[in-house]
């Protein structure tokens, strides 16, 4: 098993969007509470820096989703307490918690997302489908820092050509748009040379571009892609012949646990996890190699 | 075979201009070829002629042959691969942000499949030895690095000719020699062909075969280039942007010069020195120089009282000691005042703190916690009235050390005093009113608005546009006058007018610390220089010792000169 | 297959069904058939509207000097994004779309969404933001001649694309939470997100009145100097 940034970019764009599309699909229990425990796995593994400021918002967004269908909602024979004539029911609260965490999960699961699709993986992507668009987003991922340190440039000589000289806040909002204002001048009247260069290497000649990319197909892509395609079709097709389904209303109905639903939720369960086991086993394998390079060096 | 030939050539802009007459020359495949001229003379206006992608909107006369066929008839997609076209800014001509990408760019507009773009990007990096940034994005790459990859990235079109529009003027020296030496190898080992323009010839022409010189859009003169240059160097306004070598040549061999080689071609058969070939590197002008001394030597004990020929002149002015003056008045044209300057310096009491205008006392700084130091126990004093200029590699410190006295970054320690107040008691922009003024090394960062006494800044040209930002930045009193490399992009005419510029500011008792690449500018300019290197102050002296006693870093004339003269 | 003669009347259709036609299908559907389906079907129709107009531009030529300008604005947007609080996003996408025309114009919103994500995000969002960013810069480069004239409209339009803007991202919201789309809940949204709203359209108009004249006069002479 291959770390899994190194799969083509491709398969883990499809890989994430259909696991997104399974959590958000089934508003089964069982399966948001398996997509929600390993994302927060994977996200923990993945991108753990900031998460904890991350959490903060997550929960306020969990409330705030939880909360939102019992006001709203009053279905559900349950009631638990009546607000302005508004039964609000146990049911609606229960279906709320669950969205809560359908959408929790989806949240941690972009949040992976983000950290793998990198710009020159989605560029990959975008590439391949719109070669135009893909170019565009391309040369916008190259000005953006450039822009950035030449608004820090001119930041820094205007300061000492007297800008933000009256240190109040208008003064200071004036000078930002100056500042703004300069830039696009600089950017506009410079970027003809990137356009030059441009036309001379060939942009723009009558023969159709091609996208190229350091991305390969490999065999090991084919075989994640063949594996998530079956087990979502598998689990897809449970859905639609609501093998999976859960009724919250009029009473809440326990998750179905039939062959075909548990077959479901071990498959989901396999591909939710991949990118924690991934993970472990690319650090387990380095800690391996080099605590055997170690012992090699010892015998030595 | 001939790769190029242009035929009565004329060019007017759209606005009427005439930008280019009667523009006649042709070039050998595998030929470098140097196109020189001052400012405004045409120059990228031809280069850009000959891509034609870039062609400038006007009206065109001439022919222009390419491989023996006309310009006009080249498919798009010949005229797209043949010629090849680097710029000026290395930051601007990047397209894509990865370096693999923007390798690949061009291949990609022509259509070429995957697995070939595949083959061939590999290929170009490895050969300019760019695998260990091939994967980086192009925005972390170093100016020389960027300069590279554009080149890289049109030969990976496999053109066979490629352009060259002042491909160094943004770089430091040592990247500007390493690209210049990286395009001479492509010349050498697969026969491109090469045109070259640059404001600073020292290295381009020496490296050339060929030379062509523009002057208000017409020939003067064009050729094999040492010919040319020897022809050139009775043209002032050619003479001053000509190497060192080659001033010291027409310096020494002044009478004979004068007397347009009639004389010594005569003698041709006589002496060796009757006409020595003019040298054009530093290693040429240092066997020029040895071998004049020993022909002198030998005159001198030989033949006591020769009438004509250039080795009595070059007897004369050795008995003279002329060109012992020569090495060092060159690198100090202003001698007299600024030795006045010292004089009265020296007179006073060091003591007296108000005699400082900066003073750094043990600075250290750096941008991140975890980095590494960008100064470190940088200690220097500024005398009132003095130029001050700082030179050293990348990465020496150099554009900190200037912001900092700006007040830009703050050091984590250490003193940093101007006009003996610290710099931190300065309240608001007190440090700017009327005190403290800094001229950046990118001077659109000046322009705040689009109107700079009525024409719109970037209408300018780059000298000009120095030379307004130098205004602007004046306009505000400054007491103390910091520059960060004022003399990129400048040829050697507008560099003169500013170090002109620079010397009567100093006159009127304005400080000014320079901090620069630029060692032949230092060296015009500076009343003392010093040397940073990783952070701190290596040596400080008065301009005359420092170049002395410098190696590498020193003009190109005193290393011609070291250890022959004096 | 069906070719449409009249130019004016497929250009139309081009901007019609995309952005009227489909939105309001998803709109019907999502009321009529109260089902959570219909959260997702709404994210596949944005992404088909967003992909239907790129195609249009797929297959046009653009020169390389509009496109670098497209770029130059477009990068304008994202540093735009990181002013805390109020973000001039929606002005320089409309200053484009005036200036450059509805296609830069919805390039311009629909790139920015896109990459300032990579440092905000990307999700499901993400298709929301660059429609209806996208959305916002091609009205205005379709009602330019009317904003170029008058300032009202401008900054009434200013304030429209603050309020539509905050409108769709709350279909996409309720459409999220809930089962289907009602209004109750929408209006509930709305409500909330006012204050941010009311931000964001007054912050439209003040950008509009400090930069649209300025940048305008940029673009303007680029357009001029570089012939474009």
């Amino acid at each position: 098993m291959k770390p899994l940034e190194k799969y083509n970019p491709a398969v883990i764009f499809l890989y994430f969007l259909l696991l997104a599309s399974l959590a958000m699909f089934a508003a089964n229990p069982v399966m948001i509470a398996i997509s929600v425990l390993t994302m927060n796995a994977a996200a923990v593994a993945y991108s753990r820096e900031g998460l904890a400021r991350s959490y903060v918002f997550y929960a306020i967004i969990f409330v705030l989703t939880s909360l939102a269908n019992p006001v709203f909602s009053h279905n559900g024979v349950t009631v638990l307490l009546v607000v302005n004539d508004n039964p609000i029911t146990l049911e609606a609260v229960l279906y709320g918690v669950m969205t809560g965490f359908m959408i929790l999960s989806v949240l941690l699961l972009f949040r992976v997302f983000s950290t793998l699709m990198t710009s020159d993986r989605l560029l990959y992507i975008f590439g391949r489908a719109f070669p135009k668009l893909g170019l565009l987003l391309a040369m916008t991922l190259r000005f953006v820092p450039l822009f950035g340190r030449q608004r820090r440039k001119i930041e820094n000589t205007q300061r000492t050509l007297g800008l933000y000289k009256d240190e109040n806040a208008i003064d200071t909002i004036k000078g930002k748009l100056s500042v703004l204002s300069a830039m696009t001048t600089w950017g506009l009247e410079n970027g003809i040379v990137t356009a030059d260069s441009m036309s001379a290497r060939g942009y723009g000649i009558k023969r159709s571009r091609t996208s190229f990319s350091m991305f390969r197909f490999e065999r090991s892509d084919l075989g994640l892609l063949l594996i998530v395609i079956a087990s979502c079709t598998f689990i897809f097709f449970g859905i639609a012949t609501d093998k999976l389904k859960t009724d919250f209303y009029p009473r809440m109905q326990l998750p179905p646990f039939s062959p075909y639903a548990t077959v479901c939720y071990i498959l989901y369960t396999g591909l939710a996890i991949f990118p924690l086991v991934a993970k472990v086993a690319e650090t387990l394998r380095w800690k391996w190699i080099s605590g055997k390079a170690y012992d090699d060096k010892i015998k030595r | 075979m001939e790769l190029l030939r242009v035929e009565n050539l004329n060019f007017a802009y759209s606005d009427g201009k005439q930008a280019l007459e009667n523009i006649s020359f042709s070039l050998e495949e595998g030929e470098m070829l140097c196109v020189c001229g001052p400012t405004g003379s045409g120059k990228s206006t031809l280069l850009r002629l000959l891509k034609r992608e870039l062609s400038p909107r006007g009206t065109k006369n001439g022919v222009i042959y390419l491989n023996g066929r006309k310009q006009d008839s080249l498919s798009e997609f010949e005229a797209a691969t043949e010629v090849g076209f680097v710029m000026q800014r290395p930051d601007m001509q990047i397209v894509t942000d990865k370096v693999w990408h923007e390798l690949a760019f061009g291949l990609e507009n022509i259509g070429v499949k995957q697995d070939e773009i595949r083959r061939r990007v590999c290929e170009i990096a490895g050969y300019f030895g760019m695998e260990s940034w091939f994967d980086r994005s192009t925005d972390s790459l170093s100016g020389g690095q960027k300069q590279l990859l554009n080149l890289a990235s049109v030969m990976v079109m496999q053109p066979s000719l490629l352009i060259l529009d002042e491909p160094v003027s943004q770089l430091d020296p040592i990247a500007a020699s390493d690209l210049l030496a990286t395009v001479k190898k492509l010349c050498r080992e697969f026969g491109i062909t090469v045109i070259a323009a640059e404001q600073r010839l020292e290295e381009l022409i020496p490296a050339s075969d060929k030379l062509l010189a523009l002057k208000d859009g017409r020939i003067v003169t064009f050729g094999e280039t040492r010919e040319c240059v020897k022809a050139l160097m009775s043209d002032e306004h050619f003479a001053v942007s000509m190497p060192a070598s080659a001033k010291l040549y027409r310096k020494l061999m002044g009478v004979a010069f004068e007397r347009k080689e009639a004389l010594s071609s005569h003698k041709r058969s006589g002496s060796e020195s009757g006409n020595p070939e003019i040298p054009l590197s530093v290693g040429e002008g240092r066997r020029f120089l040895k071998n004049m001394i020993s022909e002198i030597k030998s005159h001198d004990s030989g033949l006591p009282e020769d009438k004509e020929g250039p080795g009595t002149s070059l007897k004369s002015l050795a008995r003279n000691q002329m060109w012992v003056n020569l090495a060092s008045k060159e690198e100090k044209s202003g001698t007299e005042n600024v030795e006045g300057n010292d004089a009265l310096k020296k007179g006073r009491p060091e003591k007296e703190k108000n005699d400082f205008a900066l003073e750094f006392r043990e600075v250290y700084l750096k941008y991140e916690r975890a980095g590494r130091d960008i100064l470190q126990a940088l200690s220097f004093k500024v005398r009132k009235g003095e130029i001050f200029c700082m030179l050293g590699g990348n990465g020496a410190g150099k554009s900190t050390a200037v912001s900092a006295a700006a007040g830009l970054v703050k050091p984590y320690t250490g003193k940093i005093k101007v006009f003996g107040k610290n710099i931190g008691d300065y309240r608001g922009q007190e440090l700017y009113r009327e005190c403290v003024a800094l001229l950046p090394q990118d001077v659109q960062t000046v322009f705040l608005t689009d109107d700079i006494n009525g024409r719109h800044p970037y209408d300018l040209s780059g000298g000009e546009q120095q030379l307004a930002a130098l205004d602007i930045v004046l306009a505000t009193k400054p007491r103390l006058l910091l520059l960060d490399e004022p003399t990129k992009g400048l040829d050697a005419v507008l560099t003169a007018e500013l170090v002109n510029r620079l010397r009567a500011l100093a006159q009127e008792g304005v400080t000014i610390v320079i901090v620069s690449h630029d060692v032949e500018f230092a060296a015009d300019v500076a009343d003392r220089c010093a040397l940073l290197f990783n952070g701190e102050v290596v040596s400080v002296s008065d301009s005359r010792d420092f170049f002395a006693g410098n190696y590498f870093y020193t003009t190109a004339l005193s290393r011609i000169t070291r250890g022959i003269v004096k | 297959m069906l070719v449409i003669r009249n130019r004016s009347l497929r250009r139309l259709l081009r901007v019609l069904i995309p952005f009227v036609a489909v939105p309001a299908a998803v709109l019907v559907g999502a009321y009529v058939f109260k089902d959570k389906v219909y959260a997702y079907i709404s994210l596949i129709i944005t992404i088909l509207a967003i992909v239907l107009f790129i195609s249009g531009f797929e297959k046009r030529e653009t020169g390389s000097r509009r496109m670098v300008i497209v770029v130059v604005m477009t990068v304008l947007s994202v540093i735009g994004r990181f002013v805390p609080v109020i973000k001039p996003v929606a002005t320089i996408t409309v200053i484009s779309g005036v200036y450059l025309g509805g296609e830069a114009g919805f390039l311009v919103g629909a790139m920015t969404a896109v990459i300032s994500n990579f440092f905000w995000g990307q999700g499901p969002w993400t298709p929301f933001q660059m429609f209806s960013w996208g959305l916002i810069g091609l009205f205005s480069g379709l009602l330019a001649g009317r904003l170029k004239t008058s300032k009202i409209l401008l900054y009434a339009y200013g304030a429209l694309a603050g309020f539509l803007f905050s409108m769709i991202m709350d279909v996409w919201t309720v459409l999220w939470m809930e089962e289907g789309f009602s209004w109750e809940p929408y209006f509930a949204a709305i409500t909330t997100a006012l204050p941010m709203t009311l931000l964001y359209a007054v912050s439209n108009i003040l950008f509009l009145i400090s930069l649209f004249d300025p940048i305008g006069k940029k673009l303007e002479r680029i357009k001029r100097v570089y012939g474009i």
